[in-house]
């Protein structure tokens, strides 16, 4: 089995790789030949009742001849690519890329072909991958449900190139849409050049790494009035996020043991000649804690994907109003990212939720004890849920008895929602939402 | 991508020209091009083409039924069910074959109308969204939550309509314009490279390349043709029609001989008869043979092409070119095969094989013609009882006879018709010495070796007939299994061992024993098959695929007549009819079901005419529901409306009555764009509005308030929204 699996493996990453190579190599024109002749070998067989083996011959010519133009190609050619930052999942962009010609030809009919060869996938990813493809399958169904290719990134367009005389330079306008959140790497650049019949390109490449990262989805949220009321934060902004200074000056003070060096005032100490130091207010102000359930099994699950945008939506949400955020979840170990009031912007909220990565299904109680240990300080909890198990329930029960509002947002699969039983947990400080998968907007929509 | 103005005309033309649809290809040519003169253009949206798409696969899945029912029948699949086998799945894969070609030629007319939505939508392309859709396999259920997409643009259909084109123009034989084809696809081919070649080269590169790739195509081709042609004189068997599952070919016949293991033949009923005067007869014959060679009986005339004069037609499976090749290597065993015309009487129904004949007995059979032509019309060998004289009431396009008794008919799927018999003279020719007494060397050995043994030398005709017969009967056993050899000689033979070794066969062997036995006994004989009728039915006679018999002609000097002469244990009827399924009654209800059908779909009731039909409401429907189904639509959403994701506070105002009623009067309608407060003030200037200009504009401050104020209306300026609204209507009510 084990080996099989493996030569599977093997044999789907080969197809990959054909598949963006032919992707590359191959014009449209290519394609529909090469489409073409693949349908007629098969009528080709039968010469006495067809003449498509006149056909086939000759589209086999067409592809042999053209192809053998492929290896005639060489261009020198420097490129410079713009590329933004950011992008978002499901948002188009575009870029431009420089390119000069270091030739003393002009080169006319050129082709700008990005290298994003997809990540291929760890073998324990496909695995994860097909297993939870194969889960979800019915029988007798021939196409897997959620098939699509978990592990593409971004879809690019071939950009035309401006005629390039001799060393001069010329811009290509290259579109792209990204796929997939995470880090969306560039190893270069390719020129393509067709054969004078127009089915293959020659390649030139040029190595040039560069690497953007893809936020996650989000979406847009009504006005949803968040649990809980401000809270006491010891410290102020400083203490509530271990980092920064906290701006609430209220007056000045004689100096008393154990107050910290920076918070002495200099001026007044040269005035009245004693130590002076600054005095803060406490502060007290709104702090929600934002909970991402990372334990499921599959890596390129849809439905963890889904959560993440259910997250990045409530943290642009949440950052836009006066208060703090706490981004709370378990991958490698147990993290706690802050943000809001200053300390750090949405920006930096996403960036993390573009990277973050499930971890596995058995470390539940490790997030447990880091939403308790917060528990104290925060206003209110978000929990965006991938399953309402009893390991869950009780992480939901433990902070109702905290006297803690909770916000639950559960996602399902598509069609999974009437089989939902959220039992007598919510009711009071705890609500309950279902949000099923390919109809996310509405059910926030729902929210009130 | 848009193709060159013509291009997807002339491909049209082109696979009309090709495939004989020359007018459907004119008209859809006419229309494809003619987008380009007329203005009109049509608002599809993505759905629509969606559906269109949806008409279209009705329109290929009809058309796929349509062609197998035309070109297979289920009664392929059900043999091959029944009775797996070489045979029945050869010819169940050349059935599917021809349903395919015939398909192929079709789809240009199939996918017509959603090419031609293209040309004259005014998007002048298919939507990705719509394409995304369609490419879905569960198109129903398309996904919710797909990969996204470029935003914009689409894909013209228009280049893969044309590589579609050009397939379909390919799936003909191309017996009367060979290389026709080669130009056209060359020519149409070139115009479309030309179109999108790179400006990078010039004219002469691209012209050059071309003209490689034409040069080696058409030499590949040539090749091909000639590669073919040798693989089929390696071994005709391979290139042999596949007659029917009734397995009868008119110029050979393989054997079973020296084949190990148990002869499997399905208790399907093939043939019915319904004697009608006299008795039924005990044998039918489809066909009889003279030469034997290698566990084959041939005709004397294996390698022809089975012309039928008067009309070329060719019998499939194999081509001209394939005969050329081997000719010369099977020349010296065969001779040409008259097949004779045979013309009907004035009704077109009666058919005279023996003119002076007088038949004493009449019996009717109906039977199904299994086998196809090159242009794929049922043809059949017909089974009739030995001294036929006339066929009445038989509805076939063609019938001929050979010399052998053979008769052939071209017609439709299944004939009934009246076999009119008696004894005396049949069809068959005279002997010919040489084919009528040719003993195979690698035979000669055992049969000398039994003949010796039988003591017949110089006794008559009759007592030479009853030794061989007694021989058979008493020492010979019938078996429908052979054990595998363990030692075998060079000389050895099925025949030989049958005769010296096991004693034991089926009737192929004792048929073929009896036949060469005979002609070592310088007797003239011939090799028959057919069926033997024993089992009746209700009013008639079933004949069933395992009653497949062969048996022996021997030619009586004294009448200058064949006759039947059957060396087969009579125990061969009930050792076939003991290996009945238990399933027998359930599969001859469901061959009766198939032969009724069979009956009306192949001309024995007018209604099969008018069967396809049956699909016109079924596509009047969908082409209804596509264009008609905008206007359902809206009138769907003017009652239900969509479903609001949020409650916009306000929404329920009063004041949208107002401006509800001076639309409605025709007063000054507000512009979609435009704010309350300019329209009010653009209405200001109308008279309807002098005596209620001030109560307006309070209303409206009271309607912002209630619409944006975060806090909205006290319950009190509520109702004074609601009063003096209502106030406001009345006015405007009494102005009227």
């Amino acid at each position: 089995m084990h080996l099989t699996s493996r030569i599977l493996y093997r044999l789907h990453r080969a197809v990959l790789w054909s598949r963006h190579q032919l992707q590359h190599r191959l014009t449209p024109t290519g394609l529909t030949v090469s489409a073409a002749l693949v349908i007629v070998t098969v009528t080709a067989m039968d010469t006495d009742n067809t003449v498509a083996y006149q056909a086939f011959t000759l589209l086999l010519f067409l592809v042999v001849v053209s192809f053998t133009f492929v290896f005639f190609f060489k261009v020198r050619f420097l490129a410079v690519r713009s590329l933004p930052r950011f992008g978002t999942v499901g948002h188009p962009l575009s870029y431009r890329v420089g390119v000069t010609n270091l030739t003393s030809k002009t080169q006319v009919g050129l082709t700008l072909l990005e290298n994003t060869l997809d990540p291929s996938p760890s073998f324990a990813e496909w695995m994860a991958s097909g297993e939870s493809g194969w889960k979800r399958a019915r029988l007798f169904r021939l196409r897997r449900r959620g098939s699509k290719s978990p592990f593409k990134a971004a879809r690019l367009r071939a950009a035309e190139i401006p005629s390039l005389p001799p060393n001069k330079q010329a811009e290509a306008v290259v579109h792209l849409m990204p796929l997939r959140r995470g880090a969306l790497r560039f190893h270069g650049v390719i020129l393509g050049r067709p054969d004078p019949l127009g089915l293959f390109r020659s390649f030139a490449r040029l190595s040039m790494p560069q690497t953007m990262l893809i936020l996650p989805k989000r979406y847009p949220l009504p006005p949803i009035p968040l649990p809980g009321t401000t809270k006491y934060q010891e410290g102020g902004v400083t203490f509530a996020s271990n980092v920064g200074q906290s701006e609430e000056f209220v007056a000045l003070r004689e100096y008393r043991r154990g107050d910290p060096m920076r918070y002495i005032h200099w001026r007044s100490w040269a005035k009245v000649g004693k130590p002076i130091v600054k005095e803060f207010e406490d502060e007290f102000f709104v702090r929600h804690a934002l909970v991402l359930d990372t334990f499921i099994d599959e890596p390129q699950d849809d439905l963890f994907e889904e959560a993440v945008s259910v997250a990045a939506s409530f943290a642009c949400a949440v950052l836009s109003q006066e208060s703090l955020l706490d981004l709370l979840f378990v991958e490698s170990q147990a993290y706690c990212f802050t943000a809001g009031r200053g300390l750090s912007h949405s920006d930096q909220i996403l960036e993390i939720l573009a990277s973050i990565r499930p971890s596995g299904r058995k470390r539940i109680r490790t997030l447990e004890s880091l939403v308790i240990d917060n528990a104290a300080i925060v206003s209110g909890c978000i929990c965006v849920l991938l399953a309402w198990d009893q390991a869950r329930q009780d992480l939901v029960k433990k902070l109702k008895a905290l006297d803690v509002p909770v916000l639950v947002l559960l996602v399902v699969e598509e069609g999974g929602a009437k089989s939902v039983d959220p039992g007598p947990l919510p009711g009071g400080q705890v609500r309950f939402y279902v949000l099923e998968s390919g109809r996310i907007e509405e059910d926030l929509a729902k929210i009130q | 991508m848009k193709p060159p103005p013509f291009m997807v005309g002339a491909a049209l033309l082109f696979w009309g020209w090709q495939t004989g649809l020359l007018i459907p290809a004119a008209i859809m040519a006419a229309l494809l091009e003619g987008a380009r003169f007329v203005t009109v253009r049509w608002e599809f949206t993505d759905e629509d083409f969606s559906r269109l798409w949806l008409f279209c696969t009705v329109l290929l899945l009809a058309a796929l039924v349509y062609s197998f029912n035309t070109y297979v029948g289920f009664s392929y699949f059900t043999a091959e069910a029944r009775a797996p086998s070489f045979l029945t799945q050869n010819s169940a894969g050349q059935g599917g074959a021809r349903t395919a070609i015939a398909l192929f030629r079709w789809l240009p007319m199939i996918f017509f109308l959603f090419v031609a939505a293209q040309a004259y939508s005014s998007r002048q392309e298919i939507p990705r969204a719509s394409l995304r859709r369609i490419l879905s396999w569960r198109w129903k259920k398309a996904d919710k939550n797909p990969l996204p997409e470029f935003p914009a643009g689409g894909v013209n259909v228009s280049y893969p309509y044309f590589a579609l084109v050009l397939f379909a123009a390919s799936n003909h034989s191309g017996d009367n314009n060979f290389y026709l084809f080669f130009w056209g696809l060359t020519l149409l081919t070139g115009w479309a490279l030309w179109s999108q070649r790179s400006r990078r080269f010039t004219t002469l590169s691209w012209i050059g390349a071309f003209t490689l790739v034409i040069a080696l195509g058409f030499a590949g081709q040539l090749g091909m043709g000639q590669l073919q042609g040798l693989l089929g004189a390696l071994n005709p068997q391979w290139f042999t029609p596949i007659w029917s599952h009734r397995g009868s070919n008119p110029f050979q016949s393989r054997t079973w001989l020296g084949d190990i293991g148990r002869l499997q033949l399905s208790g399907s009923i093939v043939i019915r008869l319904k004697p009608e005067i006299g008795a039924v007869p005990s044998r039918l014959r489809e066909a009889s043979y003279r030469t034997y060679r290698l566990q084959t009986w041939y005709s004397g005339s294996g390698l022809e092409t089975g012309d039928v004069p008067g009309r070329r037609r060719r019998w499939r499976g194999w081509s001209q070119r394939t005969n050329d090749l081997a000719r010369p290597f099977f020349a010296p065993w065969f001779r040409r095969n008259e097949f004779e015309p045979l013309v009907s009487q004035t009704n077109q129904t009666t058919w005279l094989l023996l003119p002076n004949k007088t038949n004493t007995s009449r019996v009717q059979i109906a039977c199904y013609l299994e086998g196809r032509t090159q242009d794929s019309q049922p043809v059949g060998l017909l089974p009739l009882p030995t001294g036929c004289g006339e066929l009445d009431r038989l509805t076939a396009f063609w019938l001929s006879k050979n010399n052998l008794g053979t008769i052939s008919a071209v017609g439709p799927g299944l004939v009934m018709f009246d076999a009119c018999y008696g004894p005396g003279d049949t069809i068959d020719s005279a002997p010919l010495t040489n084919d009528d007494l040719d003993i195979p060397d690698a035979e000669k050995p055992a049969l000398e070796k039994v003949a010796a043994g039988l003591g017949v030398e110089g006794k008559s005709r009759d007592e030479v007939l009853q030794t061989v017969q007694k021989y058979f009967q008493d020492g010979f056993t019938y078996r429908i299994w052979q054990e595998p050899v363990r030692f075998r000689k060079s000389d050895d033979t099925p025949l030989g061992r049958f005769l010296l070794t096991t004693h034991s066969g089926h009737c192929e062997y004792f048929a073929t024993a009896t036949v060469l036995l005979l002609r070592q006994l310088h007797l003239q004989t011939r090799y028959a098959v057919g069926y033997a009728v024993e089992e009746g039915s209700h009013n008639g006679y079933v004949v069933r695929q395992r009653d497949a018999h062969a048996w022996c002609l021997v030619w009586n000097d004294r009448t200058r007549t064949w006759e039947d002469f059957d060396t087969t244990p009579a125990s061969w009827v009930a050792m076939e009819s003991s290996r009945m399924s238990p399933w027998q009654r359930l599969m001859d209800a469901w061959s009766w079901t198939e032969f009724e059908f069979a009956r009306f779909r192949w001309g024995q009731s007018p209604l099969r005419v008018y069967l396809p039909l049956l699909l016109v409401p079924l596509l009047g429907f969908l082409l209804y529901r596509i264009l008609f189904r905008r206007g359902r639509k809206r009138a769907r959403l003017a009652t239900a409306g969509p479903p609001e994701l949020f409650h916009w506070p306000g929404r329920d105002s009063e004041f949208y009555l107002v401006e509800r009623r001076l639309a409605q009067d025709g007063v000054i309608p507000r512009d979609p764009d435009e704010t309350l407060s300019h329209w009010l003030r653009r209405a200001a200037v109308s008279p309807a509005l002098e005596n209620v200009h001030g109560t307006l504009g309070t209303l409206l401050q009271l309607h912002y308030r209630y619409r944006f104020d975060p806090h909205s209306l006290a319950p009190d300026d509520r109702d004074e929204l609601r009063r003096r609204t209502h106030q406001v209507l009345k006015i405007l009510d009494g102005g009227n």
